[in-house]
């Protein structure tokens, strides 16, 4: 345990920077979105009430109040989400194979280690985890950061308040990122834990038998996909929808649990007897 | 320790940060008005039974979520809009009734409330099973399904549809059960030479053997023809009840067309009565009745109530014609709010010879009725609307739909 909580932070540190710099982006961008945003909306405002002479019952029906729902759909906002993702998409597979580049290819020191060498695994998906939810959480600081930038530029008449969870339950993309109950949560990490842990298996299939690798890793990845939604697939074309959909859910937690078991090990086998430095 | 400060800090902003978002969303989420039925005349003991089910959309932030909600006499309740009640779905109280009561049994089959028939004895199930042909759906067959709850019996069989390859379509619209013979009423797209043909089909099994006994088409009408439609329709009855005689309204219309614009004029309407046991038709005539598409017309089993909205849909038109009988009897009003915005009309239901009448659509502008009624004199037991308990907030802007009412 003390083995895996070092390697954790140690993995954890060689992130901070790219975690923090995503964060920075993030955060400036989305400003600048709350700013021009509200300026947009104050200019057309103003327009409409001076130069064109209508008075601001009429301005408000027809053009309504403003909301941060305006901010959220802009690409101020979703853009640096967007660059997010992209960011731990790719550290995915950097989190291996950096380890591999240069002359003394770290990974060596790291696979002589004295621990079980599961535990680089586990170090490793951990924290992929915690920086995909840590951008989450930080998203949740930011917003109401935000929302107040925003009231300090829009007159209270011309604005419709909203709080941050009316926010991210009225966007959906928001509320999968974001889910507003504790079973959402784990279901939707936990099927995001299951994907990466795929994906690990795969790299390490490559980096144990490089191109042949690469196709097993494919095949692998394939057939976890199939039994996942085996339970799926059955009830559409075999069982004419004999199981009910709550029991289909725990059909798909258990074949899930079965998948990460299988992965883990393999990625264990992979690990102790396969791996090439 | 030191080096651990950037992880152990991650942490502590992850847990606080989500956790807070978790408590505030689950404490915004009580937030519901609660609706009642309150009285304006007569006794609110006859609501007791109802029960009215309807989505409900806070309009106010713009946030078009809807929440699923129960409306009946002690007040209303909200359906958690909770990922798990959103994985179980929605069927209608009937189905999600008899997913309770007869899990095994249940299983696998449609939410359709038309394909099935309950009675004391028997829950009988059907519905059409196809294989998607190249260009065409093929090879027709019913899927049914008896249990007895009896002896908790369950007999499933299948039966091809006879003619199958002249048919376009099958769509399973009622089933009764009469004297041990299971009766299927289906609609069918029939073609012929390249005419289609709409028709109301009848098949009657015989569940001793589990073979189709009889079949012919109750009424056939072409399909959309350039100047003249047609619409068959069977009236409404309860699926918890055996029927002997089903109920059809042929209707025959004009289509006319302008330069500006395509009307369709009633021309004739006929009204059948089929008698399921003696396969006899009869006509039923109703002087200066004409139904309208809102299909509110109920049949209950001796009498049917051809309901009708006047123009503007301040009245609730009702005609009881009882069946053993032949006769009409004297036709009564029901006064409505009638309200102008209204688009999605009134709904009603004939139990136990009470008339229940609900409107569908409720805004802070559009008032919506709830009556009980005598559904032989006319007489109104329970006048009421639904409304917002306590004063409703300033700005609050909502829309409430009910689609389903029951009385228990």
């Amino acid at each position: 345990m003390k083995k895996y909580i070092k390697l954790l932070n140690f993995e954890f540190n060689r992130i901070a920077k790219l975690f923090v710099v995503l964060l920075g982006i993030t955060f400036v961008t989305q400003i600048i979105g709350v700013i021009v945003v509200s300026k947009n909306y104050l200019n057309m405002a103003n327009e409409q009430i001076y130069d064109e002479r209508i008075n601001k019952v009429q301005f408000l029906e027809t053009y309504g109040q403003m909301s941060f729902l305006q901010v959220v759909r802009s690409l101020w906002f979703v853009g640096p989400i967007a660059l997010c993702l992209a960011g731990v998409a790719l550290y995915i597979f950097l989190i291996w194979y950096r380890d591999w580049v240069g002359k003394n290819t770290f990974i060596y020191r790291l696979l002589m280690l004295p621990t079980t060498r599961l535990n680089i695994f586990y170090a490793k998906i951990t924290t992929i985890m915690i920086m995909t939810i840590g951008l989450v959480s930080f998203q949740l600081i930011f917003l109401p950061i935000e929302i107040l930038v925003m009231n300090s530029m829009v007159p209270n008449e011309f604005r419709a308040d909203l709080s941050v969870v009316e926010i991210v339950t009225s966007i959906l993309e928001l509320s999968i990122i974001i889910p507003g109950s504790v079973v959402e949560l784990i279901l939707f990490y936990g099927a995001g834990l299951l994907v990466v842990s795929i994906l690990f298996t795969g790299i390490l299939m490559e980096r144990s038998f490089r191109w042949k690798g690469i196709f097993a890793g494919l095949i692998y990845s394939a057939l976890a996909v199939v039994i996942l939604i085996s339970p799926l697939l059955l009830q559409e074309f075999v069982l004419n929808g004999y199981f009910y959909p709550s029991e289909l859910l725990v059909l798909e937690i258990v074949m899930g649990l079965i998948v990460l078991g299988a992965t883990i090990w393999m990625s264990g086998f992979l690990l102790r007897k396969k791996i090439t430095v | 320790m030191k080096k651990y400060w950037k992880f152990a800090a991650t942490i502590v902003v992850i847990v606080l940060s989500i956790g807070t978002y978790q408590v505030n969303s689950a404490k915004s989420a009580k937030q519901y008005p609660e609706f009642v039925i309150k009285t304006l005349s007569g006794d609110a003991n006859e609501i007791k039974p109802l029960v009215l089910e309807g989505a409900y959309t806070d309009t106010t932030a713009m946030n078009y979520v809807n929440t699923n909600l129960k409306i009946a006499s002690d007040g209303s309740t909200f359906t958690n809009r909770s990922f798990l009640n959103q994985v179980i779905g929605q069927p209608p109280t009937m189905i999600k009734e008899l997913q309770e009561e007869y899990r095994t049994f249940m299983r696998g089959k449609t939410s359709q409330v038309s394909s099935f028939f309950e009675d004391n004895q028997i829950l009988a199930y059907a519905d059409i099973d196809f294989n998607m042909g190249s260009l065409r759906l093929r090879d027709f067959k019913f899927d049914i399904s008896v249990l007895s709850k009896v002896d908790g019996h369950t007999e499933s069989f299948t039966v091809e549809v006879p003619d199958s390859g002249e048919l376009e379509d099958v769509y399973v619209e009622d089933i009764q059960m009469i004297e041990g013979e299971l009766n299927l009423i289906t609609q069918n797209i029939r073609e012929n030479n390249d005419d289609f043909f709409d028709e109301k089909h009848i098949y009657t099994i015989d569940m001793a053997n589990q073979k189709i006994i009889n079949h012919e088409a109750i009424i056939k009408v072409p399909h959309g023809q350039d100047d003249k439609s047609f619409d068959v329709q069977l009236i409404r009855t309860s699926p918890k009840k055996a029927n002997e005689h089903l109920i059809i309204v042929k209707t025959e219309r004009k289509v006319i067309k302008d330069a500006e614009s395509i009307r369709e004029e009633v021309i004739n309407q006929e009204i059948l009565s089929y008698n399921l046991a003696t396969k006899k038709k009869e006509r039923i005539t109703v002087p200066d009745l004409r139904l309208d598409e809102n299909q509110l017309s109920f049949f209950d089993g001796s009498t049917i109530y051809f309901m009708t909205l006047d123009g503007v849909g301040q009245k609730l038109v009702v005609t009881p014609y009882s069946l053993a009988d032949n006769q009409i009897e004297s036709a009564f009003n029901l006064q409505l709010f009638g309200e102008k915005d209204i688009v999605y009309g009134q709904m009603t239901t004939v139990k136990d010879g009470k008339l229940y009448v609900a409107s569908s659509q409720m805004t802070p502008k559009i008032k919506a009725d709830v009556i009980v009624a005598d559904a032989r004199s006319g007489e109104t037991l329970f006048k009421g609307q639904l409304a917002l308990e306590g004063s409703p907030k300033e700005k609050a802007n909502f829309e409430l739909y009910i689609n389903e009412m029951y009385v228990n």
